[in-house]
C-alpha cells in the first residue's frame, strides 16, 4: 500500500450540459452547461475525516458522488490508493465499489420499503458475491449492534424504525463491506438535535474502531466541527478554503467562510439584536463569469476579483489552511462577527467558543 | 399591561386514526403578548406544528379534533367558531407562514397576482364590503332533481359562468394594485421587484419565495403572525438574511409572532419568550435569555446541551438517553421521567407536574417539573 493519500482528486470537473431548443441549435447558440463541480482538488488520507461544507447548489453532493464513482467526471483526475480509477468499468468497477460506500441524505427514500432489514443492509455484501444467505444474516447480527441497533431486527421493515434508526440502517449498509471510505451525504440533516448527537457520537466511535475515512458532506457547521479533522469549504463548484478544522472554523480567512460562520444562528440569547450584512442570493451555475465566484456578494471585492480566478494558496500567518482569495492577506484578521451589526451599535458578542 | 393578542387555555388536540387516538397536544396554556415574539421549540412529533395550525383552525378536522380548551382571540373563543366563519378572522387577524414556500405559493399564478390578491382582499375588507360566507352548500336533494328537457341546453344564454367567469373577475380585481404590490416587495428587500412581479414561483430561489410569502402575510397587517419553521428549508446565509428581515419588520409593522422552530439558534436570535414542548406538553415557558441561562426543566437543559459545539478531541457529545415516547401510550406522570436524570418515584405518579411559576425566576417563567431547583445541578 502506498503512503500517499487514499483518495486524490486533481482538478475534478463535472458539467451537466443543458439541452438547447431547436431554435437555439439553428441559430448556433453556444452550448451551455451547469458547472456543478469546477476544478476541485482534494485529498483524503486513510482513516481521516474530511468535512465538506457549503450551501445548496455549491456542488458538494456532486463532488461526493464523483468520488464514489456514482457520476462520471467530465474532466480531471481521480486516484484511489494511487491507482487511477476513472477507466474502471463493469466487473472491475463493481469490485472496486467495496472500497467506497455512501450514506444518503434521505433516510426514507434511500431504503426500499418493501425489503426487510437483512436484505437492505446485506445488499452490498451480496452484490460482492460468493456469500450465502445464512452467512449474510450471521454477519449482520454482529454488525447491527455496532451502529446501535438490536441484532434481532433483521426481519423488520424500514418503516418500523424512526428517522435516527433508519439512518443507522443506512450506516450499517455502508459499513457492511468494510469500506476504506464512507461518503456521508447530510447524514443528520433530517434528524432532531438529540438524535443527531447520538449519530455523530456513533460515527466518531466507529471511525476509531474501524479506521475508516469519512467524507462528511453537510451544511451543518456544528456536525463538521465535531466529526472532521480537515474541512473544505465549497462555493459554486469550487473550494474556497481547505484546512484543519480548528483553523478554518476559528480563524477563517476567505470572506465566504467568514460569512457562512457569521450566518449560523447561535443558541445564545445575547445575539438577538444582531443583523447579517451579506446580501444577495447564490448566483446561477450556468456558465459562471470569470473571476472569483463570490465577488458579487463579497464585501471586500476589488476589480481584480471580477476578472482573475483566485487559486488556492498558502497564506502566511494562517492556521494551516489554503485559501482562494486575492485579498487573503488583507482580510485575514477580520473576524466573522464583523459581518454582523447590532441595532444600537454596541459590539457584537463573540460566539461562545466550544468548552 | 395590555391584553395579550392570543390566549391559549388548556388546549388539547387529538388525532383519531383508525381505532387509535393520539393526544398530540395535551393541556397547553400559553399567551402571546402584544408586539412580542414567542418561540416554540421541540423535537419532531412534540405537537408544535399541530398547536400552530390549531390556532387559525387550519388543522384538518377530522382526523384532528380539538378535545378541550379555549383559544381566545379578540375576545372570541376560536375553538367554538364554526369553520366556515374562520376565513373572516384569518386574513387580518391571524396569518401564517409555512416551512416550504414552494408548496404555499400557487405554481400557476405570477407573483404579482398572488400578492395583489392578498392586498385586494384586505382592501375590500377595510371598506366593509367583504362578504364571507363559506357555509357548506345544502346537501343535494335527489327527490327534487330537475328533469332536463331535450334541447334545453341550446336555449341557455351563452355567457361565461362558473370558474371561468370567476377567474376573469379575479383578474380585473387584481389590476391597478401594481404600486402597492411593489411597495410590499420592496418592504421585504427584494432586489428589482419590477422583474419579480411577472415571474412564476418556480423561477425564484427559496429565499425569494419565502420573502414573497412574508410580503403576502404582512400585506394584510395581521395582529398575529404564526411562522411555522419559516427558515428551515433555507441555506444558512439566506436564513440569516430572512431572519434579519423578520427582525426589522417586527419593529416596522408591529405585529406579534408565534415562531415555531426546532432550531434553538434561530429561536435565540428572534424570540422574546420561549416555550419548550415535549410529547404534547408545554414543559417550560419563560423569557428566552433566562431559559438559555438557567433552564428549570431537565428536558430544556438536555436539549440545549445536545447541540454540538465541540471538537471530537474534546470528548463525546451529550445526548438524551432513550427515545421520544409514543403518543398513543404516553408515560404516566411527567412524560420526561423515563429519560430524566433526576427522576424520582413521585415523577411517575399521576397527575404529572403542573406548569407553575418557578422560584427566583421572572414573573412569567414557568416550569412543569417537581424539582426545578435541582436542574442547575445536572452536569
Amino acid at each position: 500500500m502506498s503512503s500517499g493519500p487514499l483518495v486524490e482528486a486533481v482538478g475534478l470537473e463535472k458539467l451537466f450540459p443543458l439541452t438547447r431548443s431547436v431554435t437555439e441549435m439553428y441559430r448556433g447558440t453556444p452550448r451551455r452547461a451547469i458547472h456543478a463541480v469546477d476544478g476541485v482538488s482534494l485529498a483524503i488520507h486513510s482513516g481521516e475525516s474530511v468535512g465538506l461544507i457549503g450551501e445548496s447548489g455549491s456542488g458538494k453532493t456532486t463532488l461526493g458522488w464523483l468520488i464514489a464513482r456514482l457520476h462520471d467526471p467530465t474532466g480531471g483526475e481521480l486516484r484511489f490508493a494511487g491507482e487511477d480509477i476513472l477507466p474502471l468499468r463493469g466487473t472491475a468497477l463493481r469490485q472496486w465499489r467495496r472500497n467506497v460506500q455512501v450514506v444518503f441524505q434521505d433516510p426514507v427514500g434511500s431504503l426500499d420499503p418493501r425489503l426487510k432489514v437483512w436484505q437492505i443492509v446485506g445488499e452490498p455484501l451480496r452484490a460482492q458475491g460468493g456469500i450465502s444467505k445464512s452467512e449474510v444474516r450471521a454477519r449482520l447480527r454482529d454488525l447491527l449492534p455496532t451502529v446501535g441497533l438490536p441484532p434481532d431486527c433483521l426481519d423488520q421493515f424500514p418503516h418500523e424504525f424512526s428517522g435516527g434508526g433508519r439512518q443507522r440502517l443506512s450506516l450499517a449498509r455502508a459499513l457492511s463491506v468494510n469500506p476504506k471510505l464512507v461518503v456521508l451525504d447530510e447524514p443528520t440533516s433530517a434528524l432532531d438535535v438529540a438524535v443527531q448527537a447520538q449519530i455523530l457520537n456513533r460515527l466518531v466511535e466507529l471511525q476509531r474502531e474501524r479506521d475508516v475515512a469519512y467524507l462528511l458532506i453537510t451544511h451543518n457547521v456544528a456536525a463538521v466541527r465535531y466529526v472532521a479533522d480537515r474541512v473544505a469549504v465549497m462555493y459554486l463548484g469550487q473550494t474556497v478554503e481547505v484546512g484543519p478544522v480548528r483553523g478554518v472554523l476559528e480563524h477563517p480567512i476567505h470572506p465566504y467562510t467568514k460569512a457562512l460562520l457569521a450566518a449560523v444562528p447561535v443558541a445564545d440569547a445575547r445575539r438577538r439584536h444582531t443583523r447579517f450584512k451579506i446580501g444577495g442570493d447564490v448566483p446561477s451555475l450556468v456558465n459562471p463569469p470569470p473571476g472569483c465566484r463570490f465577488a458579487p456578494r463579497c464585501p471586500f471585492v476589488i476589480d481584480r476579483c471580477r476578472t482573475e480566478d483566485p487559486l488556492l494558496r498558502e497564506i502566511p500567518g494562517a492556521s494551516g489552511q489554503l485559501v482562494a482569495c486575492h485579498r487573503a492577506e488583507e482580510v485575514r484578521d477580520i473576524v466573522p462577527e464583523s459581518l454582523l451589526t447590532t441595532v444600537d451599535g454596541s459590539p457584537v458578542p463573540k460566539v461562545a467558543a466550544p468548552a | 399591561m395590555t391584553e395579550p393578542v392570543v390566549q391559549i387555555q388548556n388546549l388539547s388536540i387529538d388525532y383519531v386514526v383508525g381505532a387509535g387516538r393520539f393526544r398530540a397536544v395535551s393541556g397547553v396554556s400559553l399567551e402571546v403578548p402584544q408586539g412580542h415574539v414567542v418561540g416554540i421549540v421541540g423535537e419532531t412529533g412534540c405537537g408544535k406544528s399541530t398547536l400552530a395550525q390549531a390556532i387559525p383552525r387550519l388543522l384538518p378536522e377530522p382526523p384532528a379534533t380539538i378535545g378541550e380548551g379555549r383559544v381566545i382571540f379578540r375576545g372570541i373563543d376560536l375553538v367554538k367558531v364554526p369553520l366556515w366563519k374562520m376565513p373572516a378572522i384569518r386574513g387580518t387577524g391571524i396569518n401564517m407562514i409555512f416551512q416550504e414556500p414552494l408548496n404555499s405559493l400557487n405554481p400557476s399564478f405570477r407573483i404579482y397576482d398572488q400578492v395583489a390578491e392578498a392586498i385586494y382582499i384586505r382592501r375590500i375588507r377595510d371598506e366593509g364590503n367583504l362578504v364571507i360566507d363559506h357555509r357548506p352548500p345544502a346537501p343535494f336533494d335527489y327527490s327534487k332533481r330537475p328533469t332536463t328537457e331535450a334541447g334545453e341546453a341550446l336555449l341557455r344564454p351563452i355567457v361565461p359562468g362558473g370558474a371561468a367567469a370567476r377567474a376573469v373577475r379575479g383578474r380585473r380585481r387584481r389590476e391597478g394594485l401594481r404600486d402597492e404590490v411593489l411597495e410590499y416587495l420592496r418592504l421585504v428587500r427584494i432586489n428589482d421587484p419590477e422583474t419579480i412581479l411577472d415571474l412564476y414561483p418556480h423561477e425564484l430561489s427559496g429565499g425569494m419565495r419565502q420573502r414573497v410569502m412574508i410580503a403576502m402575510a404582512l400585506s394584510e397587517k395581521p395582529e398575529l403572525l404564526i411562522a411555522d419553521e419559516p427558515t428551515s428549508a433555507l441555506d444558512v446565509t439566506i436564513q440569516a438574511q430572512v431572519l434579519t428581515l423578520m427582525k426589522e419588520l417586527i419593529e416596522e409593522v408591529n405585529t406579534s409572532i408565534l415562531f415555531i422552530s426546532h432550531d434553538l439558534g434561530v429561536i435565540a436570535e428572534t424570540a422574546d419568550e420561549l416555550g419548550v414542548m415535549y410529547a404534547g406538553k408545554l414543559v417550560e415557558f419563560g423569557p428566552v435569555a433566562e431559559l438559555f441561562e438557567a433552564p428549570r426543566h431537565p428536558y430544556t437543559k438536555a436539549l440545549l446541551h445536545a447541540a454540538p459545539t465541540r471538537y471530537k478531541s474534546e470528548g463525546p457529545l451529550a445526548t438524551i438517553a432513550g427515545n421520544v415516547p409514543n403518543l398513543s401510550r404516553p408515560p404516566s406522570g411527567c412524560r420526561f421521567h423515563p429519560r430524566c436524570p433526576i427522576a424520582r418515584p413521585k415523577c411517575r405518579a399521576m397527575p404529572g407536574p403542573p406548569l407553575e411559576a418557578v422560584e427566583g425566576g421572572s414573573a412569567n417563567h414557568r416550569s412543569a417539573c417537581f424539582f426545578p431547583g435541582e436542574v442547575a445541578s445536572i452536569p
